[in-house]
Formats: C-alpha cells, structure tokens, sequence
C-alpha cells in the first residue's frame, strides 16, 4: 500500500509567473505540497495566453499541465486588504516562491525582510534572472536570455564555427533548480526549526546545471570541446542519421571496435571490419564523413524503431528520435504506465519524472480556472466571512499580450 | 562554524556517470558526507574521460571528473571479490543515502538490492538512476547522451528543420535526471525525518528528461498537436546575426516592446502593421527582413544593455572566455578558486543557488582511494593489519 506523498503538509504561495517559477512549485505539489498560486487578474500569467474569455485563459494544455495541483486566488497587491490577506496567508504557510522584477517585492512589502517577520520559520525563494545583487540585478530574462549570456547556447551548433543553436527553454533545468533550493532548506528546518532566504540567479542555476565541466575546460586549457554537432567527443561514429519515412531519424552511437565489429554484422558489411578505415576509434574519427554515408544507406531503408530495436539488440546505444505523438504511443512508456490521469475526470497528463516505493506523485486536479479557490483560501484557511470573497470581474482582465 | 544543510547525513554514491555524480556533488556541497566508491586501480570510469586538465592524461586530472565530484570522499573497492561486497554492505549500514546510476541493479546483482539491504536497515535511502527505468522493455537499452536527447524529445524539436535534430551540446538529459535525483533524494530523506523509513528512488532519466518538453506533449496529450523544429513562435525572439556575433533580441514583456522605437534605425519595425503580435507572426518573415539590418548593424553588448535599459529580455551570445569574465560573475562570486593537489589551483562555479542561513561550499575532488583509512578505518573501524590485507588481497 502507498504511504502519503512526501510533502503532504506543506504549503507553499507560488507568486511566480511564466514557466519556471510555476514549474517549481507543480513539482513540489505533485508530491504533496498544496500550493495556492496566487494570480494578477489585471495581467494574467503568460501560460493563459492572449484571449480574454474563461473558456480559453482556463484552458490552456500548457497552463492545466504546468500548475497541477494547484489552487488558484486572486489578489490585487496594491490594495491594501489584498496585501492583508497575503500577510495572513503567509502566516499559514511554509514556503514563499517569486520572480517579480526587481524590487516589486520590497515595494509591495514583502520583501525578505518584512515577509520573515510575517512567519518566523518561512523559506522564501527568488529567482530572479541574474539574481538579486549585481551590475545586473535589474534586468530580466526568459530561456532565450540565459541560454545565450550563460555561455550554453554557445555550445550547441551544426558544425565548429556554425550559427549557435538554441537547444530551448530552460525554464524546467531552473524550476528543478528552485525545487532543488526549496528542498534543501526544508531538510535544514526539519532539523533545526529555522527558515531562510534563497537568492536564486536563474543565469547561474542554469550554468551549474549544464555546463560547470566545460566552464572548468576553459579555465583550465583555455579552449572548449564543444560544439561538436551531433558527434561525440571520444567515440566514433556517433550521429543522427534519416531513417524510413517522412522526417524520421535515428542516433547511434559506437563506443569500441567490437561495437563497431557488431555494426558491421548487423548491417550485413563484414568487409568493413577488415576495413583499415574504421579498423580503431581514431580511424573511424578520421573518415567519419564517410562512415556517415555509409551508415545512412542502412538507417534509410528501417524505421527508427526498426532499426533501434536491431541495434539494441546487439548492444548498441541507439535512439529514436521520437516526436510528441510518439511519445504518446510509446510501448515502453505504456508498460511502464508513465501516463497519468486527472482524479476525477480521467484527463490525461504526464506521469511523474521519479517514483518513489513508499509513496507515491498524484494528479489530484488540472491547473485551475482563475480565481477558482478564492472562497477556500480566504474563509476556510483564513477563517475570513464570505463577504470578503469578491466574484470575478470580467471586465478587470488583462493579459500579458496587452499593449498597456 | 558555517552551518550546513544537510550535515550529519552519510552518502554511499556508487555513480559513475553524469547523473548519479551531479546529484551527490549537490549533496556533498550542501553538506553531507559523500564517500564515493571506486574499483581499485582505474577508479570512477569519469576518470578515464577526457578533456584533461593540460591535456595531460592521467587518473587525477580528467575535468569532468574534477568538476562532478567536489567536496567527496573517495575510497577504492572491488566489488568482484567476496570481501569487497561484504565490505560495500558494512558501508551500507552506516550510510543513510546510496547513490548508483550504472546500468540497473550493479548492487543487486551482488545481492545486495534495496530489498534485501532495508531488511537489516529500514531507514535506509536507495537512489536508482538509469537510462530507461528499472522496469519495460527498454530497461536494458544502452544510451549515452545523445539517444537521451532522442528518445526524451527534445532534439526532434531541435535545429533547423531542414537539417537533421541536434543534439544539446551539454549533457541535458544527464543534468536534469541527477537534479530530479537530488530532489527525489531530498524528499525521501525529509519524510524519513518524519516517520522513520526509507524508501527506494527510480529515476528514469528519459522520463526526467520529458519535463523539458511539458508544454508541447500536453498539447499533444489533449489536443493532438505535434511540436515542429525551428524556432520560437514569437516574432521577435530569438538570436539574430550582429557586428560582433549574435544577438538575443526578445519582444518581451510585450508591453514594453512598442516604446522602444528607438532601439532600431528603421521605424517600421514599429510601425502600425507589424503593431501586434499576431501581426508580426503572421508576416515573420517580411518582419525579420527589416530586422536583420538593423540588429546587424549592432554590437551584441550595446544592443543587450539598450534593451534591458528599455525593461526589454534582450541577450547576446556570450562565449565561454566572456562568461569566465562577466562582471555579474564577478560581482556575486558565482566562481570560486579551488586548489587540487594534481590539478592545481582553478576557477569552478561556485554554488547553483545562494541560501542565507546554509551556503554552498566547494571543494576539490578527491584523490583515488584518498579517504580509505578515514573510511575504513575510521568509520569501520578496520585495524590496520585487517587494511593491509584488503589491499594485498586486491579488495581495496
């Protein structure tokens, strides 16, 4: 029998916006934690999109998967009442999660400062673009931003001295980052009953976790390895090759000669072995342009999984390169039941990213409609009257596509 | 004293990857004790990888291994021997956490799987990272970085969609399962805290590694839609080609985007047609046409710091000599210097967050076998004649 999930217990306010902040705190509820998202009507999340109507803004698949068990209230933060009731609910909860700009929080009240003296064990995360201190405190980042002064885009083209590629958002390495941060300071105040303050720089959370060995090349040898296209810096060959079908491509990667000895049973070229072209690793380096054709010719008349399941089968790394209907079919991902769905309504989400043997991840609800649990939040947590629940304005919405 | 975070907490880290390394040299630089256990002679299989620090090969200077294993321990064990697994289950019952990432099961296959070892120690923690997961048909499947990239994803959406996907150039896939596992780590040891028990950790790193495409694969799990390779959706946002390099220009926050006339020399850009969003999307490719000029006309820095002066997400693309440099770096004392008795003294990233009451610290990665009379002697409590057979007898 499963146990309760790790977090039940904790509360956490998200009062972050767009995706990694979110991505945060729904990791952290996914295994327990209740955490009420806190939303701007006026400006609406980015993951509501543009389009004023509940149908939509409520709709969204990016916006029902990355706030999942989450609760949603709204609060106007000039207001003094509405700060009033964040005090209170700050009172009630153990972790504060934001990525305003700079100094919103301060201006607002609730900077570090004056939110520990709301709650005395509160752990509070930033995670600003550059972090809270320096030249750049003030400016602000997507992905895009990080990927690129971070140093990581630079790491990632087609070729040596090729147009550097973006390898995408990067707003889940930082959301685990943040998740990471919240948890360490949990385990701290377990033990010692103390909270704290976490300055999370979202520039340098992604670089720790993507590129601290190739940083240390540099500062070592004064050169990097990378970019290398999709070849591998040791072994050869190692690529991603067209196999049957419309836009359909396999990797595989040969790490010894008797892989290589493999490869060249399997693909029914026994001559190649003799081939003192691709006889050591350094050889098969030397005429990879070659070997490239050559391997091409064989992926080309499989399908990815045809040829996957082959290589596999003699040992070779190989991969299907899967698109998201793909992935949605996947045998092996069916087998081990990945998918998950909603409680109530048999919705179908993503699985978890771990399990756990004594407990278990849940999807006890879709991301909320806007303003969902106000009533829950302000009578049944906060002990208020139900006068102070206001309903929804409609004609107050605003989006982040707004031109004002 | 600094206080630590996770002081007091032992880990046994049996990793020999990026995974299982990036996830205890996170434990390690909040404070716990990470003795990593390594076969005597050659050591962790990262050792043997290069780059190499000078491009000098040899056991104590590959830079991966450098870089993933700060602040541990490192005691050596044959687990081919019979001693050798006896001792790794003596470690075992002193430690709260194991760590492994090699192919499923290498500590089962010696009996020594999670069932068997909470028999004897039921608060213990068993974290087990593997390519595919430890159940289906591709648990046994062989993957290095790249079919990670191609079975999570991620790469079918990467690179230009006339070309073949791209890989990531770093190790994505790896990063992101050893962050999960730390995570998952973290929250088995805090509902140890509260009731007791242990419980066993299973990180797919393909399935870790489909958070990064949450987005798109729910579009695809309640509508149907497939994500597609090439850039962003929005117009602008992305790298553009300038004086000096490459250029991040991003028209987010969207409302600062139309007072920024003056960013860029042609006022058409601004102009009432392409004044939505949706309008520019719907003509990308005559917009980015009168963009390009203009960004190309540019230094990369100038045109970041105009931007971010204008509330704009503007970027460049720095290299990694810039990023070594960056005066934001510099300023929040991202790199730290870490001396290593091979290696030398060196810039490393310091810590990946900045907690106030419990800090990062860094130090240097261990020498092979460094801590074997620490360990074995002083927490096992070996004699030094009972030492000194283990290693005649090629146990350590």
């Amino acid at each position: 029998m499963k146990k309760s999930p790790p977090l039940k217990g904790i509360r956490i306010i998200d009062l972050s916006h767009s995706w990694a902040g979110p991505h945060c705190a729904r990791l952290l509820g996914d295994f327990g934690a209740e955490v009420i998202k806190v939303e701007y009507v006026k400006r609406l999340c980015l993951l509501r999109g543009a389009c004023k109507q509940a149908a939509v803004y409520n709709a969204h698949p990016g916006w029902l998967q990355v706030n999942r068990n989450k609760y949603s209230i709204t609060l106007d933060l000039k207001v003094e009442k509405d700060r009033d009731i964040l005090r209170d609910l700050i009172k009630v909860s153990d972790v504060l999660i934001e990525n305003s700009r700079f100094g919103v929080m301060e201006k607002l009240g609730f900077g570090y400062t004056d939110a520990v003296k709301i709650k005395k064990d509160l752990i509070m995360l930033s995670m600003a673009a550059f972090g809270k201190t320096g030249p750049y405190a003030s400016y602000s980042g997507y992905g895009a931003v990080f990927e690129s002064v971070g140093g990581i885009q630079s790491l990632t083209a087609y070729e040596k001295n090729g147009k550097p590629v973006r390898i995408k958002e990067l707003d889940v390495t930082n959301g685990l980052a943040g998740a990471s941060a919240v948890m360490t300071a949990l385990v701290h105040r377990q033990k010692t009953g103390e909270g704290q303050y976490i300055d999370l720089s979202q520039l340098e959370a992604a670089t720790h976790g993507l590129i601290g060995e190739h940083l240390l090349e540099f500062a070592m040898n004064g050169t990097s390895m990378l970019p290398l296209g999709n070849r591998h810096r040791t072994f050869a060959p190692q690529g991603c090759y067209r196999s049957l079908g419309d836009d359909k491509w396999i990797t595989l990667t040969i790490r010894t000669d008797e892989e290589w000895r493999s490869f060249c049973d399997v693909t029914s070229h026994p001559e190649w072995k003799s081939d003192a072209r691709f006889a050591t690793r350094e050889a098969r380096t030397r005429n990879h342009d070659l070997l490239d054709v050559m391997i091409e010719e064989w992926t080309g008349r499989h399908t990815h999984l045809q040829a996957m399941q082959i290589l596999q089968g003699m040992g070779i790394p190989s991969g299907a390169v899967l698109d998201a209907e793909e992935i949605r079919n996947s045998v092996h991902l069916k087998e081990r039941a990945y998918f998950m769905n909603e409680e109530d309504s048999g919705m179908l989400f993503m699985g978890m990213p771990f399990t756990l043997s004594g407990s278990e991840g849940r999807i006890s609800r879709r991301g909320p409609e806007l303003g969902r649990d106000n009533e829950y939040v302000i009578c049944e947590l906060l002990g208020r009257s139900k006068k102070e629940v206001r309903p929804m304005q409609e004609d107050q919405i605003g989006t982040a596509y707004d031109p004002e | 004293m600094t206080k630590r975070a996770l002081s007091g907490l032992r880990i046994i880290d049996l990793s020999q990857g990026i995974a299982g390394s990036y996830c205890t040299k996170l434990l390690s630089g909040f404070g716990a004790d990470v003795i990593k256990v390594e076969r005597p002679g050659t050591g962790d299989r990262m050792r043997a990888l290069g780059p190499f620090c000078r491009n000098e090969e040899g056991l104590e200077t590959s830079i991966p291994f450098l870089w993933f294993n700060t602040g541990k321990k490192s005691v050596t064990l044959n687990f081919e021997t019979e001693k050798g697994v006896e001792l790794l289950k003596r470690l075992s019952e002193v430690a709260d956490v194991i760590v492994e990432d090699v192919s499923p099961g290498i500590t089962s296959s010696r009996g020594l799987n999670y069932e068997v070892l909470r028999k004897t120690h039921p608060g213990l923690i068993m974290t087990s990272i593997s390519p595919f997961g430890l159940t289906g048909p591709y648990s046994n499947y062989n993957a290095e970085e790249i079919e990670l990239n191609a079975l999570s994803g991620g790469m079918y959406m990467t690179g230009d969609p006339q070309k073949a996907p791209l890989a990531a150039g770093p190790a994505l896939y790896q990063y992101t399962a050893g962050q999960h596992a730390y995570i998952a780590t973290l929250m088995a040891l805090f509902q140890r805290g509260s009731r007791g028990e242990g419980q066993q950790v299973d990180v797919s790193t393909q399935e870790s590694g489909l958070e990064h495409i949450e987005i798109t694969l729910s579009y695809q799990l309640q509508q149907k839609k497939n994500g597609k390779r090439g850039g962003h959706l929005f117009v602008p946002w992305g790298t553009y080609e300038c004086r000096d390099g490459y250029a991040t220009v991003i028209s987010m926050p969207y409302r600062h985007w139309h007072r920024s006339a003056d960013l860029f020399e042609d006022p058409r850009l601004f102009g009432k047609k392409y004044a939505g969003l949706r309008d520019r999307m719907a003509l990308r490719e005559e917009y980015e046409e009168i963009l390009k000029p203009c960004v190309k006309a540019r230094g990369k820095r100038e045109l970041f710091h105009e931007g971010q002066a204008r509330n704009l997400a503007f970027g460049y693309v720095a290299g990694i000599d810039e990023v070594l440099g960056s005066p934001q770096h510099r300023e929040r004392g991202f790199f730290e210097e870490v001396d290593h008795p091979v290696a030398g003294k060196h810039q490393y990233c310091g810590a990946p967050f900045k907690m106030s009451e419990t800090p990062w610290q860094t130090a240097s990665a261990p020498l092979l076998g460094e801590h074997n009379a620490d360990v074995y002697g002083g927490v096992l409590g070996c004699s030094p004649e009972e030492m000194q057979q283990l290693a005649d007898g090629g146990v350590i």
